[in-house]
């Protein structure tokens, strides 16, 4: 039907719909709560979400395609978030950006071809004394060089390949 | 609960409810502020910019779409900031706005004849729509759809697909259509003005200034020096392109405008332009270049060595000049392609084109070309005469000599340089001197001239040294060049004629409009169909004779042809609220180019074409269809610079839910959606 | 004995919960207790471990390695701290503390973020019961009139005017908002506060819920502040228990519910009309001003917005009275100002200054100067909506006015320095790049205009520049500045404008030259091979993407500057260092 619609288990959305009245959930809240189930958010997910909450679907993917934070599209096993803020900046972000694109072949916001990992490039996470800074998952690598940063990006590889 | 208050805008004091924007309270008050993202019947929404204005004392600009009115205020809406803001935020918009106005058909036209129109009129099967949109810009439009070189079709979008639209034929086709039909389509004449107009020269640019006289109630009369009107595309074009019929037919609709004909009269001998100034209120001339202009070449005196417009002239009046068997003819251009082409006609066995650059810095058509060569006309490319070699005071040979392309110039031009000697010499009767024409400035001594011995006339208003005299088309300026040229420069003419005689100025203002820079990857969207090839006949018959070459159109033909028009002018222009502030605050409005926002087209809620090209996202259509027609199908798709404009994501059903109400396409302020 | 370690998220990015780890394991059969607390600012020493006897620091541990645990360990069992000396905090960097004065960072990395105890015990909550049992809400505002506490956020706008007006705004349902959504590159004190100590900003919210008459308050926190949002909800968790929070707080008539609201990532939303739109679900696109969010806000009910650090600073006032934070700091700028210093600083963290020190003595008293004693170049304030303010300007005062003064701004507190490797072109380059990604693209100028500036200072650093860009910037900074919507467009010129009014002769170079003074950037740089130093190992040769560098073996190697594409590769590779940049 339609691009990324998927096949998605709409009843995991259950739980979040019977409680969103209670929680004064807004729709940001319930799109968050369905990226943390499905990794991203799905289009036939977006029209639940729209149907359930009565928000228009155009709404629905205005909100959706507004916020960085939401994704359309499924992202790797590891979600690599590089930080560009100033501070990054000045202390050499460019190069370590450079290095992770070399090393996995991929641009900004792509993931690579065996699903591993994907890059996205953020404004700041807010550790610009460790700068430059990465966050892959929830785990955060401060005082990147690029071949640390190569060498980080090999060691989950080595350990995803084991 | 809302009081009165007093204010100030633009020196006027005003009354106002408190409960008022300034924007309202102005517009109650019969000043417009510009605006482009606001709806009376919509809370505001601050997008565009435009409705900034100054306030005293206040040392930031107020959107005067959200600040309400307060007692005492004093408002100037036309401030220098103001302006300036409402410059740069155009200048913005205009910068991200991907679109034309204007197609570029009529736009390269140098008369402005509106081609998208008549081409969707002639695909309509509205023919006589079609010929008068083409008589409002050219009189004769049988005879110049057959010869002009249209720039509108090397300006056409659709060459980046396969072809440009085949537009000049078209419009040959649809004025044949209507005098096969005996209909004269004349048009409306104002009230008698008293006033009257000497035009002198019967050409394109004459007629044309004569029928737009005429139109405006002036009494036009039409001197010209020859047997009969028409000019240059009676005595210059060969009667195989022009049936002189066709001509006939369309200058006897001018005269039905009531346009008086004054043939045989040549300026400075049986009249001078002094009494022809003291007779009329005003004067145009436009009495063409009709003069062979030299090569400067040894020889040049013989006897069998013709001009080229000379000899075209020669035939036209039913004479037989004397080329022989053997003819070469000197020149790239069109009169070179009609002059051998007549040669041929005239039985010549051998016939040469003799040009110094090689085929494709040919300043001739390509058809023209092509035919010339299928009719048998020899070329000599990179050759240049050196001297044409006489016996007994009669041509006999000439001699070549060899060029080759020299280095490309700044402008990339390789221009053709002696080769050093190597000469070729070629046995001839006569030689045709094809390589331009000029004016004669007999009779017109009193009016100053340009370096090239051209009358000076005003670029823009076309006036003359002489009080009331104006000039336009081959006799002026920059000299001969092709008619629908003339027929430009002479409706402008009788533009500024006419306001001559009302006593009024017409200031003069270049019109801003939107272009795009167009790249073959933007039209990969469409379906390729070649253009159409105008039926012919064959070359070994068509030699032998006058009779036209070209077979013309049928119905269907033409109106496939048109359907390939892409329509590129905008059908908002005229409406369009965008382009009308454009042209009133900007002055250059590609400055701020940079890359373009994504565009896209779409249908997909069948009554509306959205073009995502033009949006400027001034989310009207967006809250019209959410808070009027309570539908909410459109939306902001993404963020910042990438924002666009979407019907909901569902691929499915979406035509159906829309009312179809239309609303969004009627309040969008450009022309980024279209009702279908 | 106990040990504190600093676990904010700098800490743990370092490394400080392997620490944690490892001296667990460690000291699991010692009654030595491990606690944590947040962040101290010194996150250029990060991990930190405090040891304490009872509330008596002994000593201060920086730059643990997990490696270490064993070792410190040991030492703790052995009760021989001297064995810990190289571990320790040295003199130098002991400075960074002692030159501060901290209100609203008063407790960061000194308690434990995660109990409520541990705030109580410090004192916490007082000044709360104060104000619901001894003041009226007016006599709040007038306190707070009195210190002269201003937005922290960016504006500077006085808070208690923006208490006054939500709390005269028509309406029984009023909302208070903190405005948690730190997006300035560069910043990260509402971060530190939110997980150091949270309960300061709780309070601080409480007070002025009370102030302006809300029911609800909501924090709308950044989604990539993941610690943050953890510590803060189990601190409301806890306070709602301990009837700080809820229904009739503290016994009196006074109730009021606090939320947390995750952004979803969208620097605009720091704009309050705009963070309004997020919080209810919608595009934070901004709103036209007015109505302002006192008259019509949340739901478009009287709301008011404050920074963290504004509300970091309440309790302070309430409990020292306001006439003790007017007295620190100039005349139209009182209090502490929080700053995150980072970028080539030599010790980078958070500094908590009084108003009116100069920016000289942040740098380089507190901060220690630039890192390899490079050339101090300029230091960046405000962030995307600041300026640079250069070398010659370093004995401006931090001040609200004096700041403006340069053409940058206070901001939130992202202080970056730069010394001479940076191009400040570039520099103006990566800040356009930010605003244009994270314009919400509603008003023209900001959609647009910031775009068209992005492209022409990509252009000068891609040496592409033309002879009269410098003028059409500022045409296009002065028409952004009176047009756009909001301030995320209205200051975004700000680092183009100061960038080109300290360093034109940087742009002049770019434009003029094809030449990048600080050579960073790369299309201007030129790569050459000095012929006394390459040994002639013909790696570069292979490495070069494209063939531009020639020579044989063991002698000196070439590059084609026509062919070469400035990757540096070359560079990287070479042993000798014999590639140089020009």
């Amino acid at each position: 039907m339609c691009e990324n619609c998927g096949n998605s288990d709409l009843s995991l959305l259950n739980d979040i719909f019977a409680k969103m009245a209670e929680n004064g959930d807004n729709l940001i809240t319930v799109l968050q709560k369905a990226q943390e189930i499905y990794g991203y958010l799905p289009t036939d997910v977006l029209y639940e979400i729209a149907e359930k909450t009565g928000a228009s679907p155009a709404k629905v993917i205005g909100v959706a395609t507004f916020y960085t934070q939401f994704r359309l599209k499924k992202v790797g096993k590891y979600l690599i978030l590089l930080c560009k803020g100033t501070a990054c900046h000045v202390n050499g972000a460019d190069g370590i950006e450079k290095a992770i694109c070399e090393e996995l072949k991929i641009k900004d916001g792509d993931t690579t071809e065996d699903g591993l990992f994907s890059l996205k490039t953020v404004a700041c996470l807010g550790c610009c004394s460790l700068s430059p800074v990465m966050m892959i998952n929830e785990e955060t690598y401060g005082s990147l060089t690029p071949a640390r940063t190569v060498e980080i990006l090999r060691e989950i590889r080595r350990r995803e390949e084991a | 609960m809302s009081d009165t208050v007093k204010l100030i805008i633009d020196g006027k004091e005003i009354t106002a409810s408190s409960e008022d924007t300034i924007l309202l309270a102005a517009e109650k008050n019969g000043i417009e502020i510009p605006n482009l993202c606001y709806l009376k019947e919509m809370s505001p929404y601050g997008a565009c910019g435009m409705c900034v204005v100054e306030a005293e004392g206040s040392p930031k600009l107020l959107r005067a779409c959200s600040a309400k009115v307060a007692e005492g205020m004093v408002i100037n809406t036309m401030g220098e900031r103001a302006l300036k803001a409402r410059k740069i935020a155009l200048e913005l918009i205009m910068g991200d706005h991907k679109g034309d106005c204007i197609g570029p058909c009529k736009l390269n036209c140098p008369a402005h004849t509106d081609c998208q129109k008549y081409v969707k009129e002639i695909s309509d099967g509205d023919y006589e729509g079609a010929v008068r949109t083409i008589k409002d810009v050219i009189p004769l439009p049988a005879s110049i759809g057959r010869v002009c070189p249209h720039p509108c079709e090397t300006a056409c979008r659709r060459q980046f697909v396969e072809e440009p639209i085949s537009i000049a034929y078209l419009k040959a086709f649809a004025a044949d259509e209507i005098l096969k039909s005996g209909k004269h389509i004349i048009p409306e004449k104002k009230a008698s003005t008293g006033k009257t107009v000497a035009i002198i020269g019967g050409g394109p640019a004459g007629l044309s200034a004569a029928v737009k006289l005429a139109e405006n109630g002036h009494s036009v009369s039409v001197y010209d020096k020859m047997p009969k009107m028409g000019g240059m595309l009676r005595y210059g074009i060969p009667e195989y392109r022009l049936p002189k019929k066709v001509l006939d037919a369309e200058i006897a609709e001018i005269e039905m405008l009531g346009v008086k004909m004054v043939n045989n009269i040549t300026i400075g001998k049986d009249i001078t332009l002094s009494e022809i100034r003291e007779k009329y209120d005003a004067v145009l001339i436009a009495n063409g270049a009709w003069k062979s202009s030299s090569i400067r070449c040894p020889g040049e005196d013989l006897e069998g060595v013709f001009g080229g417009i000379d000899f075209l002239r020669a035939v036209a009046l039913g004479e037989s000049p004397a080329i022989g068997k053997k003819t070469a003819i000197v020149g790239g251009g069109n009169t070179a392609m009609d002059a051998c082409r007549t040669a041929v006609r005239l039985g010549a066995e051998e016939v040469s084109i003799i040009y110094r650059r090689t085929r494709d810095e040919m300043p001739a058509e390509d058809i023209e070309i092509e035919e010339a060569m299928e009719e048998g006309v020899n070329f000599r490319f990179l050759t240049n005469p050196a001297e044409i070699i006489g016996k007994d005071g009669k041509v006999c040979a000439v001699k070549l000599q060899v060029m080759k392309l020299g280095e490309p110039d700044e402008k990339g031009r390789r221009s053709p340089v002696p080769v050093e000697g190597e000469f070729i010499t070629l046995e001839l009767d006569s030689i045709i001197i094809a390589a331009g024409q000029k004016n004669d400035p007999a009779g017109f001594e009193d009016i100053a001239t340009t370096k090239w011995g051209t009358i000076s006339a005003d670029e823009i208003t076309y006036a003359t040294s002489l009080l009331g005299v104006f000039a336009a088309g081959d006799t002026t300026n920059s000299g001969a060049s092709i008619a629908i040229k003339a027929i430009a420069e002479a409706n402008e003419a009788a533009k500024f004629i006419d306001a001559y005689l009302e006593g009024i100025e017409i200031p003069y203002k270049k019109a801003v409009i939107s272009e795009i820079d167009p790249t073959e990857d933007m039209f990969t969207e469409y379906e390729k169909y070649p253009r159409i090839r105008m039926p012919q006949r064959a070359p070994e018959d068509r030699r032998n004779d006058f009779t036209e070459i070209n077979l013309g159109l049928t119905p269907e033909e033409a109106k496939a042809e048109a359907k390939r028009c892409l329509s590129c002018g905008c059908h908002d222009y005229g409406h369009c609220k965008l382009i009308k502030y454009a042209d009133s605050y900007c002055t250059d409005c590609k400055r701020l180019k940079g890359e373009y926002h994504e565009g896209f087209k779409e249908t997909r809620l069948e009554v509306i074409a959205r073009d995502q090209h033009k949006c400027i996202l001034c989310g009207l259509c967006v809250r019209t269809c959410e808070e009027i027609a309570k539908k909410g199908i459109l939306g902001l798709v993404g963020r910042g610079f990438d924002t666009v404009i979407r019907p909901e994501f569902r691929n499915t059903d979406i035509a159906s839910i829309c009312a179809s109400c239309k609303k969004c396409a009627q309040v969008c302020p450009t022309g980024a959606l279209r009702i279908l | 004995m106990r040990i504190v370690i600093g676990e904010g998220s700098c800490g743990i990015a370092a490394g400080a919960s392997k620490v944690h780890e490892r001296l667990s394991l460690a000291l699991k059969d010692t009654d030595i207790n491990i606690g944590i607390a947040g962040c101290i600012g010194m996150c250029f020493l990060e991990p930190i471990i405090d040891i304490y006897d009872g509330k008596l620091l002994l000593k201060r541990l920086v730059r643990v390695s997990p490696d270490s645990a064993e070792e410190i360990a040991e030492a703790l069992k052995n009760n021989d701290l001297s064995a810990l000396d190289k571990l320790e905090i040295s003199e130098s960097d002991s400075v960074f503390l002692k030159k501060q004065t901290r209100i609203a960072l008063r407790r960061c990395g000194l308690i434990d973020p995660e109990s409520i105890d541990a705030y109580t015990s410090d004192g916490g909550y007082t000044a709360l019961k104060k104000v619901l049992t001894e003041m009226s809400p007016e006599d709040v505002i007038e306190e707070i009139k009195i210190s002269g506490l201003a937005g922290r956020g960016g504006a500077g706008f006085p808070t208690w005017f923006k208490w006054n007006a939500a709390r005269r705004s028509q309406g029984e349902e009023k909302y208070l908002i903190c405005n948690a959504d730190e997006g300035d590159p560069g910043a990260f004190m509402d971060r530190a506060v939110i997980e150091s100590d949270p309960h300061t900003l709780i309070e601080g919210m409480l007070i002025g819920a009370y102030a302006i008459g809300a029911q609800n308050a909501y924090v709308y926190v950044r989604a990539e502040y993941p610690l943050a949002i953890v510590r803060l909800q189990k601190a409301i968790n806890e306070a709602t228990e301990k009837g700080y929070l809820g229904k009739n707080i503290l016994g009196t008539d006074f109730s009021c519910f606090l939320k947390i609201k995750a952004g979803a990532g969208a620097f605009v939303c720091g704009e309050e009309t705009a963070l309004i739109e997020s919080l209810e679900g919608k595009r934070g696109m901004p709103r036209l001003k007015p109505p302002f969010p006192a008259e019509k806000g949340y739901e478009n009910k009287p709301s008011n917005i404050n920074n963290v650090e504004t509300f970091a600073n309440v309790s302070w006032i309430i409990e020292n009275g306001g006439k003790a934070f007017s007295a620190m700091g100039t005349e139209n700028s009182k209090g502490t100002k929080v700053f995150a210093l980072t970028g080539k600083i030599k010790r980078g963290g958070l500094v908590e200054i009084p108003m009116g020190l100069t920016l000289r003595e942040v740098i380089y008293d507190i901060g220690g100067g630039i890192r390899d004693d490079k050339e101090f170049k300029a230091v960046q304030l405000g962030g995307p909506s600041g300026g640079c303010i250069p070398k010659e300007l370093l004995d401006t005062v931090i001040d609200y006015k004096a700041l403006s003064a340069t053409g940058a701004i206070m901001g939130s507190g992202g202080m970056v320095v730069m010394d001479e490797g940076t191009c400040m072109v570039n520099m103006a380059r990566f800040f356009l790049d930010f605003t244009t990604k994270e314009s919400c693209g509603k008003c023209v100028h900001c959609r647009i205009g910031t775009k068209r500036m992005f492209e022409i200072l990509t252009r000068i650093t891609e040496g592409n520049g033309k002879d009269g860009d410098i003028e059409l910037l500022e045409e296009l900074c002065d028409g952004i500045r009176s047009g756009a919507l909001c301030g995320l467009g209205q200051t975004a010129p700000n680092p183009v404008l100061t960038t080109i009014k300290y360093f034109r002769n940087e742009y002049e170079a770019h434009i003029n030259e094809k030449r990048c003074p600080a050579g960073e950037c790369a299309a201007l740089r030129t790569y050459v091979i000095d012929k006394d130093k390459c040994k002639g190992c013909t790696l570069c040769a292979k490495k070069c993407p494209v063939n531009a560098i020639s020579g044989t073996v063991k002698e000196a190697h070439i590059i084609d500057t026509d062919k070469c594409i400035k990757c540096g590769q070359c560079k990287d590779v070479c042993r000798f260092g014999a590639v140089e940049v020009r």
